[in-house]
């Protein structure tokens, strides 16, 4: 229940809906699966009092191959049907991997892959109950002016945890946005400020259309690891999206990696990156690799134990980076 | 703001007004007197709430209400046939699979999804459709078998291979089945055979 009320508007079109967005701006918000929003509007953190209903307007739910080989799935698909769709699961495995696991069959049959990508940060003193908010002084992204994780710097530090952005970045893919100026695409990474309280660097008025994976190279392979506290209906404490290309001679040629659950983004580890390419398969518990990406991970906030997901974030990577590359030999192989 | 919305339930047509801020699940035990459907968390994380939206198992608690307008809603409720229940409850019945029945609905809700989609799951895939459904009595291995049985009988098998290893009949007997106003398994299982 709540006690917030809310203007519903669904438009038939795609240019309706900009035009609402753009009419009620800060104070109006898209609504697709409704599984991320809906919870924010009964806890009453909810800013949006308008809210465009995506679910009448037709297309933008398809997965099909792009002429360059490569995947376009509709931003209004779920995350359900991206999980089992067969051209996601023998075009970019990672992606299917990342799609299965994010919430509970529930939310992926209603959840969209477009709102999966543009999921809200949380944090602890955030996705609370009125009741809990109210005991204390309103954090920022409570329309407050604290910041009760990161009081030294006073800068809203809520982590971006949603499973399916770290897959796409890894593999190279591009958002489509729709807005009143028209259409433009962007790297799906290009879609993030790195923000708390704002993590979308989109326009307000603006709308994740769809999203587009380039044929993958030869030679290539991706993985998405996530790892939580409970199997299902949750989000990951860590993920970790690889994906390599190997040389002719079997070593990594270059590899990508993406991690979700860390910062106000999903970002990439350039120096793990770099440290990756040109050399073998790391080896299972390959130390130095660990060690790298425990350092590149930065100030990390919102977890209990530091140490301990510096740690895992290192075996993870090791095990993406190594399942990527088996992909990459068994389809360089067939 | 209020709206005007059609929700077709359990094969009914229903108009209805509503605030747009109210969810399926409110109107379905609010307005429409159908509290099969459960509230538990109200967050999406217990699965208790789950209906069929168009034939795929969703939260009702986290369905804006005029969001489900014009779609076909199938709750717990709409499961039995003419006083019989349906095969998945029944099986539930017989294997005890109901402790303190508040995750029932929602998980019965799960199985009828999955068995319509894939009517001879793996335990693996059960165990998946299953993973949104939260039984805090800890009651998943009735369940599952409750599952299996379900399946075999409606793929035309007896099913009652999995009740018990040493041969007994888990089943409730006539007594039970009486006071409960049950019907007796027996019938609709040969009728079905």
């Amino acid at each position: 229940m709540t006690t917030i009320q809310i203007e519903y508007h669904a438009p038939t079109t795609l240019a309706q809906a900009v035009a609402l967005l753009a009419e009620h701006g800060a104070a109006a918000a898209p609504l697709a699966g409704g599984t991320d929003l809906v919870p924010a509007l009964k806890y009453g953190v909810l800013r949006a009092r308008h809210l465009v209903s995506l679910a009448r307007i037709p297309g933008y739910r398809d997965i099909a191959t792009t002429a360059e080989g490569g995947l376009a799935i509709g931003a209004f698909a779920t995350l359900a049907d991206v999980a089992r769709s067969p051209l996601v699961r023998e075009g970019c495995p990672a992606l299917a991997e990342a799609a299965a696991q994010a919430g509970s069959p529930l939310l992926r049959n209603r959840g969209t892959i477009g709102g999966n990508v543009c999921l809200d940060t949380r944090c602890w003193y955030y996705n609370q109950t009125e009741a809990w908010r109210a005991s204390r002084e309103r954090c920022q992204k409570a329309s407050g002016e604290r910041c009760y994780v990161n009081p030294k710097q006073n800068v809203c530090v809520a982590l971006f945890s949603a499973d399916t952005p770290a897959a796409l970045i890894a593999v190279g893919a591009r958002a489509t946005l729709a807005g009143p100026a028209g259409e433009r695409t962007v790297p799906v990474e290009a879609l993030y400020s790195g923000d708390g309280l704002r993590p979308l660097a989109k326009g307000e008025a603006e709308i994740l259309t769809g999203l587009v994976l380039p044929a993958p190279p030869g030679r290539s392979g991706a993985a998405y690891l996530k790892h939580s506290a409970r199997e299902s209906i949750d989000f990951p404490l860590l993920g970790v999206a690889a994906a390599v290309v190997l040389s002719p001679g079997g070593t990594i040629a270059s590899a990508r990696l993406a991690v979700t659950g860390v910062r106000s983004a999903p970002c990439r580890l350039p120096e793990v990156e770099a440290a990756l390419a040109g050399r073998q398969i790391p080896a299972e518990g390959d130390r130095e690799l660990g060690r790298l990406t425990a350092r590149s991970l930065g100030a990390l906030f919102l977890t209990e134990a530091v140490p301990h997901k510096r740690h895992l974030a290192g075996l993870m990577v090791v095990e993406a980076v190594t399942r990527a590359a088996r992909q990459a030999q068994g389809r360089s192989t067939s | 703001m209020k709206h005007l919305i059609q929700l077709t339930v359990n094969g009914q047509t229903h108009d209805l007004v509503t605030r747009a801020e109210r969810t399926l699940l409110d109107v379905l035990r609010e307005d429409l007197g159908l509290t099969g459907s459960k509230r538990g968390c109200d967050l999406g994380a217990c699965g208790a709430c789950a209906v069929l939206l168009d034939g795929r198992p969703i939260s009702s608690c986290l369905t804006l209400a005029v969001e489900a307008s014009g779609r076909e809603i199938v709750t717990v409720e709409g499961l039995a046939q003419g006083g019989a229940l349906h095969v998945v409850q029944e099986a539930f019945v017989e294997h005890g699979a109901v402790q303190c029945g508040f995750c029932t609905p929602g998980m019965v809700i799960a199985v009828k999804g999955l068995l319509d989609e894939r009517p001879h799951p793996e335990d693996a895939e059960i165990l998946e459709a299953l993973s949104g459904n939260l039984c805090r009595c800890t009651g998943y291995v009735k369940i599952l078998d409750a599952v299996r049985t379900a399946i075999r009988r409606m793929s035309g098998g007896r099913g009652c291979e999995a009740l018990a290893a040493d041969g007994s009949d888990l089943r409730p007997s006539q007594a039970t089945r009486d006071r409960s106003g049950l019907a007796a398994p027996a019938t609709t299982r040969e009728s079905r055979a």
